[in-house]
């Protein structure tokens, strides 16, 4: 007992002789797992104690993770700020969102693209409605803003590539900005995905989760913009912009509501009469296909305005000063 | 436990300072100058509503009746009372031929050493457009009734032929003005006159033999009582010292970083100059050399629209489209204590005779003198010793640089004084 103790109290990195060393580690290491693995049989003993006398089992702790224990951020949205809203009228977005304009998208690639550009294109294409892909030529971004703003385009998407791969995505609003970069990463083609479907022409439902800053916000309502706000729901076609510790995350899905008869109640019915009300009701099931492209994206800059490298004010720049702690996020 | 940086704001002395955002808000940010404390929005006037987006404002700080002018996006000029929001008086920009939305007003001066002013409550005030029609108008709101208020414009005049005007400035002694902007040379007006006193020369071609267009964004005069010398910043990122009495193009001309400036403030002292970019950067230059003296690092990244320097305090504000004020010790240049304020923010005044609630007991004057030594106390505390030793190293290099500048200024004399002669 005595060295035991004397164990606990030495820390294992002061040790000189490794062989030691390790051993003492190797000791510590497995008392600790005990000792987790008791606390969580004393826990879950608890719990059945609880359900067993009818008494609320006690609460679960919630593990921490570094979302939920991120940095306060004063610019979170609130729910009832009237600014906000009013800002929100009046921002670049709000005729698109109020769906006083049918957004139409005008998707190019960069000037030296690859192959791998208009693959990309091309599935973007079928992911967003209303979208014509125009070849980049020579022509210059500010001439091909002129271009799409003479032509009743509501959003330009530039897709960048560098030694045959992606990796910048530009999406402007028009004809008044803002303009956002992100740097793309992670990108699987349609072709790639195991299982995957294919998507109909219905106009899909939006999902866009996490984005709670005011830039976030503003962020969202600019991808917001380059769907239609009318989704058809018989086309079952969802994409979803998740973000992430600000990566934002897209998926394209189709789901299905399935009725799927389970084989146990299958069973049940015919030993006993009672329960075939039961089993005449189909249990609803929702099944998911990915139809790609799968890729992720992340924030580099929110300039004001249309595209203008030299001239352009910027809203949000990514600076590596601000990245003082792994638990602050922007968007 | 979760390791988070806490943003170590050491508070401000009591000051007052008013921002004006898209929304048209006009927002009130005091602090009373207690131990630490971060200054709060106390007062919001006007409703949110986009067309009323403010463009410009002007602040005549005087300790009895002080006047606030705010320009509006649909072409109206308010002028209202700084100390409780109450609006004297509501002009439109009437410009009858051309709609507001494309001839919008980039810049505004309200005077302040007008004599009439005091005993018939008027007040004179300089607006310039985006096309360049410049207008001087008094407006007579001695009447409490809205209906008899008498505009006369004084005199209106076209700044440029062709181009937008970006900027303007009117400088301390408001005999002057300065504009410049895309396409538009700086230049000089005498007010008084009504006359275009000096245009600047485009500078020479570099190297390369390629000319960049014309493009100020910003300018500031270095002095109270000098309108002979003015910084100016441009698009292509680069700030100029201009002086009238010396020659056409630029004394020195620097560069900051790679985004347009787009924001200049002078510094009192007349020798120092505060630059903010479009990424948010905000440095203070040496005007007299172009060196950098030093960037205020604070996590800013949005497009810096204004900056002020306080009359009395070493403190300056900037703001923009990152939508906080931030105040800035200008010794340390360290950050004070930032405010959130939603918006896109497009100007920021410092309001110098508000008294925090220390002292209201004491004369203004007193406590004038006194919040000039409470802050230097204060700022004297804020130092952790190592910090104070820093400071203390500072100031010796002060005292070497200003050394060194006076032997710059000597030398600049004699540059002066030749070219002088070779002139006659």
């Amino acid at each position: 007992m005595g060295e035991e103790k004397k164990n606990r109290d030495l820390i294992p990195s002061m040790i000189k002789n490794k062989e030691k060393r390790a051993e003492v580690h190797a000791n510590l290491k497995n008392q600790k797992k005990l000792e987790k693995r008791k606390r969580a049989k004393a826990r879950d003993a608890a719990e059945k104690q609880a359900l067993e006398l009818g008494e609320e089992p006690p609460p679960r702790k919630t593990p921490r993770t570094i979302e939920n224990t991120r940095e306060v951020d004063e610019t979170v949205c609130k729910p009832d700020d009237e600014e906000l809203f009013a800002g929100n009228d009046a921002d670049e977005f709000s005729s698109i969102i109020k769906r006083d304009i049918v957004p139409k998208v005008l998707i190019t690639t960069c000037r030296f693209n690859s192959s791998i550009g208009p693959d990309f294109i091309s599935e973007l294409l079928s992911v967003i409605p209303n979208a014509h892909y125009y070849k980049r030529g020579t022509n210059d971004l500010k001439k091909i803003i002129e271009y799409a703003n003479a032509r009743d385009f509501t959003s330009l998407i530039v897709v960048h590539t560098s030694r045959r791969k992606l990796d910048g995505l530009l999406i402007i609003g028009l004809p008044e900005g803002p303009t956002a970069h992100f740097k793309i990463s992670n990108v699987v083609l349609r072709k790639d995905i195991k299982n995957h479907g294919n998507p109909t022409g219905h106009e899909p439902e939006l999902v866009l989760t996490n984005f709670t800053t005011r830039l976030g916000l503003r962020i969202g309502r600019l991808i917001q913009t380059l769907f239609p706000q009318d989704p058809n729901f018989r086309g079952r076609r969802v994409v979803t912009f998740h973000n992430q510790r600000d990566f934002i995350f897209f998926r394209h899905h189709r789901y299905i509501f399935e009725g799927k008869e389970n084989k146990k109640e299958v069973d049940s019915k015919t030993k006993s009469k009672d329960k075939g009300e039961k089993a005449s009701q189909p249990k609803v099931v929702a099944r998911l296909q990915e139809c790609g492209p799968r890729f992720t994206m992340k924030l580099i800059s929110l300039q004001h305005g249309t595209f203008d490298t030299k001239g352009g004010e910027y809203e949000w720049v990514h600076k590596p000063e601000m990245d003082t702690s792994r638990r602050r996020f922007f968007l | 436990m979760p390791r988070t940086t806490k943003v170590d704001c050491p508070g401000c002395p009591p000051l007052r300072a008013l921002t004006f955002d898209v929304l048209g808000l006009v927002k009130v940010i005091q602090a009373q100058g207690k131990d630490s404390e971060i200054p709060k929005v106390v007062e919001r006037w006007g409703e949110p509503d986009y067309s009323k987006s403010v463009l410009a404002a002007s602040l005549v700080d005087r300790k009895f009746d002080p006047l606030l002018a705010v320009a509006r996006k649909n072409g109206l000029i308010e002028v209202l009372n700084p100390l409780n929001g109450n609006l004297h008086v509501a002009i439109s920009d009437n410009t009858d031929t051309s709609p507001p939305k494309d001839d919008a007003i980039i810049g505004m001066h309200l005077f302040a050493k007008d004599e009439l002013a005091l005993a018939s409550r008027r007040c004179t005030l300089l607006s310039c457009t985006k096309k360049g029609n410049a207008s001087m108008r008094s407006i007579d709101f001695s009447s409490s009734s809205s209906e008899d208020i008498s505009t006369n414009i004084v005199k209106t005049w076209k700044v440029c032929g062709s181009g937008d005007v970006l900027c303007s400035k009117v400088d301390g002694s408001e005999t002057h003005a300065l504009f410049g902007g895309k396409g538009v040379e700086v230049n000089t007006w005498n007010l008084e006159q009504c006359t275009k006193i000096w245009t600047a020369k485009a500078p020479k071609k570099n190297s390369l033999g390629i000319f960049t267009p014309t493009c100020f964004t910003s300018v500031t005069f270095l002095s109270k009582d000098d309108h002979r010398k003015f910084a100016a910043g441009t698009s292509s990122h680069q700030v100029r010292l201009y002086d009238i009495s010396a020659q056409k193009r630029p004394v020195i001309s620097f560069d900051f970083r790679e985004t347009p400036i787009k924001a200049l403030a002078e510094d009192v002292d007349g020798n120092t100059i505060f630059v903010g970019n479009a990424t948010g950067d905000l440095a203070s230059f040496d005007i007299r050399n172009g060196k950098l003296l030093g960037c205020f690092l604070g996590k800013c990244s949005g497009s810096i629209r204004s900056i002020a320097r306080h009359p009395e305090f070493p403190i300056i504000a900037s703001c923009g489209l990152d939508s906080y004020v931030r105040f800035w010790d200008i010794k340390t240049r360290q950050l004070l204590s930032a405010v959130f304020l939603k918006q896109h923010l497009n100007g920021v005044v410092f309001d110098s005779h508000f008294v925090g609630e220390a002292d209201t007991t004491h004369s203004a004057v007193d406590s004038i003198q006194q919040d000039i030594e409470i802050s230097q106390t204060f700022s004297e505390e804020e130092h952790t010793p190592q910090k104070r030793k820093k400071a203390s190293k500072e100031d010796g290099e002060g005292k070497k640089r200003k050394g060194a500048s006076k032997e710059n200024k000597k030398c600049k004399k004699k540059s002066h004084g030749e070219t002088e002669s070779k002139q006659r």
